[in-house]
């Protein structure tokens, strides 16, 4: 290995993470949104939307961020909506993972017995009362190591966002071995920036898990 | 708690060592592979060794018409593949193409997963440190092409928001990455991604080989070629993968018997006359030249 070459290669690898990182948050940011307020909807089991929302976790759990990245870059210019690559990437990612992000916080929801809701409405609380102040804390200690798992996945899969020309981790290496064949250094740079970028979030991954779940249990 | 952290610290540094290792590993075993390059190095199959086989792993573009594509009936087809089909014949095996994107041509010879490459590559130096190029077939410069309302006939003239397309692996992307450190260039990794994205109007213009552009700008309405030709004359041809003499020395062999036979003007006529009329067969086609 080629370590001058490494050196070179560092600060392009640098902004690749941080571009990386940037459009990963701001995706995660739309998903756990997108994820509260669906949840909330399949919750309440309000009639219509309740629907739209199954249709919607369906189709975008069913295809590939890869399809979606297309559809929304290449397919939405024909008709006239055009977005900047990043918009698209942040949209994309947002989207997939909001369906993601619907289903884990529903399972948390579902996971807390009916007579903490019961007993809440007995208390006075109306149904809103009740879902702020005590199913939801329950539930979202429940989910978070799926919101974490999911966390990790997306910006997992921020690897597909090539195809849309954002200059991402994997893109970087590809680019640097296409113009100048120094495959061992790029691709050993690219597994170290990928864990630098993910081991730190498992790791507090399990700190707050653990957190959360002595809201929940006590240690 | 404290303690399961302080495990979960400890194995992700064990992770990064681990990797670390395996690569450093790698790395020092092609450096002894370099050092004693001999026959017993399981990454290329000789002459012999394909003609047992029979079959040849060509590696040749898949969306890439009029040189490397795959036409309505899902064949190959293409003036590079025109070549491949000789090759296969002229060696007696059956031909087992593959696809590749600009970017991976160099691995796919290095890993072995193709005996031949013959996608339109490009001879460059620094290309030629990692693979073996045969003689040439044809000639190619870099082309820029933009909308017909705002064409760019010089890249000193582009302003500093404005992004230029090319294709991740290109000449076009190394020559100005090189020549233009300060032009932004939006990397795309295919040509049917670049294409499209140039066709929705991101980016002012398009910079690839002059053949690509020039086929683009016919077949589409509403774009012209500024830039015909930028930088120097470069030459298209085979490559092997590096040290693969006995197969190197057949092509170069095949490529001089079919120049004096004039295949590559057949091939012209087959294959690029409908995209660029005749008026560039003597410029692009190469015949049997060192």
């Amino acid at each position: 290995m080629d370590f001058n070459v490494i050196n070179e290669y560092i600060p392009l690898y640098k902004n690749a993470l941080l571009l990386t990182l940037k459009i990963g948050w701001q995706g995660i940011l739309v998903s756990l949104f997108i994820g509260l307020i669906g949840s909330a909807i399949l919750y309440f089991r309000i009639k219509i939307l309740k629907t739209f929302i199954g249709i919607y976790i369906e189709i975008f759990r069913n295809t590939p961020l890869l399809v979606q990245l297309f559809f929304i870059y290449f397919a939405l210019p024909k008709i006239g909506i055009v977005l900047s690559a990043e918009v698209c990437g942040t949209l994309g990612l947002g989207l997939l993972g909001g369906a993601y992000m619907i289903e884990t916080i529903r399972s948390g929801l579902e996971s807390i017995p009916v007579i903490q809701r019961e007993s809440a409405a007995s208390l006075g609380l109306n149904e809103m009362q009740s879902l702020w102040h005590v199913i939801l804390p329950q539930a979202i200690s429940v989910s978070v190591p799926g919101l974490l798992a999911n966390v990790i996945f997306l910006l997992k899969e921020t690897s597909v966002f090539s195809t849309i020309s954002l200059m991402d981790l994997m893109f970087t290496a590809k680019d640097l071995i296409g113009m100048y064949a120094k495959t061992i250094e790029a691709l050993f740079l690219l597994v170290v920036f990928y864990l630098i970028m993910l081991l730190p979030i498992s790791i507090l991954g399990t700190i707050l898990e653990r957190r959360m779940r002595y809201g929940q249990f006590g240690d | 708690m404290k303690r399961k952290f302080l495990r979960r610290v400890v194995s992700g540094l064990l992770v990064l060592s681990v990797v670390a290792a395996a690569f450093t590993g790698c790395g020092s075993a092609s450096a002894s592979e370099n050092s004693s390059k001999d026959s017993d190095s399981a990454s290329y199959r000789t002459l012999d060794e394909i003609k047992e086989s029979g079959t040849i792993n060509i590696g040749v573009f898949s969306d890439k018409s009029p040189f490397g594509y795959v036409d309505e009936n899902g064949d190959y087809a293409g003036y590079d593949v025109y070549l491949a089909e000789q090759i296969g014949k002229d060696l007696g095996v059956k031909i087992n193409y593959v696809s590749t994107e600009a970017a991976n041509r160099i691995e796919y010879l290095q890993t072995g997963k193709v005996d031949i490459i013959l996608a339109n590559f490009t001879v460059t130096e620094e290309r030629a440190q990692e693979v073996d190029f045969a003689n040439p077939y044809m000639n190619v410069a870099l082309g820029v092409v933009s909308p017909e309302n705002a064409v760019v006939t010089s890249l000193d003239d582009l302003k500093d928001d404005d992004e230029v397309i090319v294709i991740s692996g290109t000449t076009a992307e190394t020559y100005l990455t090189k020549n233009y450190p300060n032009i932004k260039l939006q990397k795309y990794d295919a040509y049917a991604e670049a294409k499209t994205a140039f066709e929705n109007g991101n980016g002012v213009a398009w910079a690839n080989d002059n053949t690509e552009v020039i086929a683009f700008a016919n077949e589409n309405p509403g774009y012209k070629v500024g830039i015909a030709s930028l930088g120097e004359q470069d030459t298209i041809a085979p490559a092997v993968t590096k040290g693969n003499e006995t197969l190197l020395k057949w092509l170069n062999e095949e490529l001089e018997t079919l120049g004096s036979q004039q295949f590559f003007h057949k091939d012209y006529e087959e294959t690029l006359l409908d995209t660029y009329g005749a008026d560039y067969e003597e410029t692009l086609v190469v015949e049997g030249t060192k």
